[in-house]
């Protein structure tokens, strides 16, 4: 067990301080840079909190929208978008669609909070 | 890049510059200009002349158009009446620029998208972008792509081509995305009608490959990504919502309405094509900006190019992915 802060403040600490300070620091057109290295910072602290449930939705909806059980995430999106390339979906395709809106909306919400509004 | 390689580039440039236009500019100073992914470009000063050099990076592998195709088309867009920063001398690889390249004229302005779009000194030209996209727009599509040596053509069906050439990109980098998977899917099930008429397509259309002056549109450059193909795809790919940069009320570019855009050019001499095939082509353009983040992402990973900032596009991927699953299906639910 390491002693706080946890990992999460540590990286909202990063990010706060690269917004801030750093960024002054930094030529004007060398700028864009931190603000990419911040802002991975607040994606990061966002995906910490957020844990394990994300991908534990997107297993059980992958697998739901593929009809083949799996246990890891990873194999389960592949096995998905396998079966969509070869047309396997076709006719549930708009289904298909409207469940996979959850997934991306699961990983803006992370990513890039608001985006989905 | 080290202080000698900057001053061999420099003194291959100056002797550039002498031979493409009869006199020799004197020491120059070189500056590297930040933006470009995967093509380097200098800014060459002499006292208050200016010119811009663009190579490619020292040992890279192909691109998708060499830079020799990029020179002929600058110089075929020039002649069709799009403003484009004029193009001097190409010079192979292993020449004085190392890389292959080229040596153009310097255009003043700005090709920040946000600056574009939000700075107090180019609210005037914010105004007339729209049209003068469309304008622009049209004369690049009046070109035979055919008849430049060396642009990507097809026999295909540019839609289906397009369909095929980002399932092979997704296949390259190997990492599932079902989300684009499942657009591309529909879009591949319900294709637009083969255009009336191909037309050179510039590929890359958007404020971060144009270059924006007070008084409007200065220059199109950046034609790495040019083809023959539907001139419907560039109208879709300028009106994606990463483009827009938070302006989501002006779909175009974040500057305008598409019927600004349209109906420019439309005047210039362009087909106006149906909403529903720029939709298509809009969709089809989400694909292509996920599969390139991804791509980008892939490319830190496996040590092509080490970048932290490469490897945040890998963030971004479901941002494009959102607005493409907001588009299909076209036409409702």
């Amino acid at each position: 067990m390491q002693d706080p802060p946890t990992a999460a403040e540590l990286l909202d600490a990063m990010a706060a301080d690269l917004y801030s300070e750093v960024r002054e620091w930094v030529p004007r057109e060398r700028r864009f840079r931190v603000l990419v290295l911040a802002n991975l910072c607040a994606v990061i602290a966002r995906e910490l909190r957020a844990g394990e449930e994300p991908s534990r939705s997107d297993l059980a909806l992958f697998t739901a929208l593929s009809g083949s059980p799996a246990d890891d995430v990873r194999k389960a999106a592949a096995t998905l978008a396998a079966a969509i390339r070869r047309g396997d979906l076709d006719s549930r395709l708009p289904e298909t669609i409207a469940g996979l809106r959850e997934h991306v909306a699961r990983k803006l919400d992370i990513a890039r909070p608001g985006y989905a509004e | 890049m080290s202080e000698p390689a900057q001053d061999a580039l420099a003194a291959g440039v100056r002797d550039l510059i002498g031979e493409a236009v009869g006199s020799d500019p004197g020491r120059l100073a070189l500056s590297p200009i930040p933006g470009g992914a995967s093509r380097e470009t200098f800014l060459a000063e002499a006292g208050d002349r200016r010119w811009v050099v663009r190579r490619d990076p020292l040992g890279a592998p192909d691109s998708f158009a060499p830079l020799a195709v990029e020179f002929r088309v600058a110089g075929a867009a020039s002649a069709a009446g799009v403003p484009v920063p004029k193009p001097l001398a190409f010079e192979p690889a292993g020449g004085r620029l190392g890389s292959a390249g080229f040596l153009m004229e310097h255009v003043d302005g700005t090709s920040v998208a946000p600056r574009v779009l939000r700075r107090d000194e180019l609210a005037a030209a914010r105004g007339v972008l729209p049209a003068q996209l469309g304008a622009a727009l049209a004369r690049i599509h009046s070109i035979d792509a055919g008849v430049i040596e060396g642009v990507p053509t097809s026999a295909e069906d540019p839609a289906l081509a397009a369909c095929a050439l980002w399932e092979a990109a997704l296949d390259e980098i190997g990492k599932p995305l079902p989300a684009v998977e499942a657009g591309l899917r529909w879009l591949r099930l319900h294709p637009p009608p083969r255009p009336g008429r191909e037309g050179l397509v510039h590929g890359d259309f958007r404020l971060g490959n144009l270059i924006v002056a007070p008084t409007g549109l200065a220059a199109v450059i950046d034609w790495e990504l040019c083809h023959s193909g539907d001139p419907a795809e560039d109208l879709g790919w300028v009106c994606l919502r990463s483009w827009r940069f938070g302006n989501d009320d002006r779909p175009v570019a974040g500057v305008g309405s598409l019927a600004e855009l349209l109906d420019a050019y439309e005047e210039a001499g362009g087909d106006r094509p149906s909403q529903e095939r720029i939709r298509w082509w809009e969709a089809m353009g989400n694909v292509k900006w996920a599969v390139i983040c991804a791509r980008q992402a892939h490319d830190h990973l496996i040590g092509v190019r080490p970048s932290a900032e490469l490897a945040s596009l890998g963030r971004r991927i479901c941002e494009p992915e959102w607005d493409l699953l907001q588009l299909v299906p076209l036409g409702g639910s």
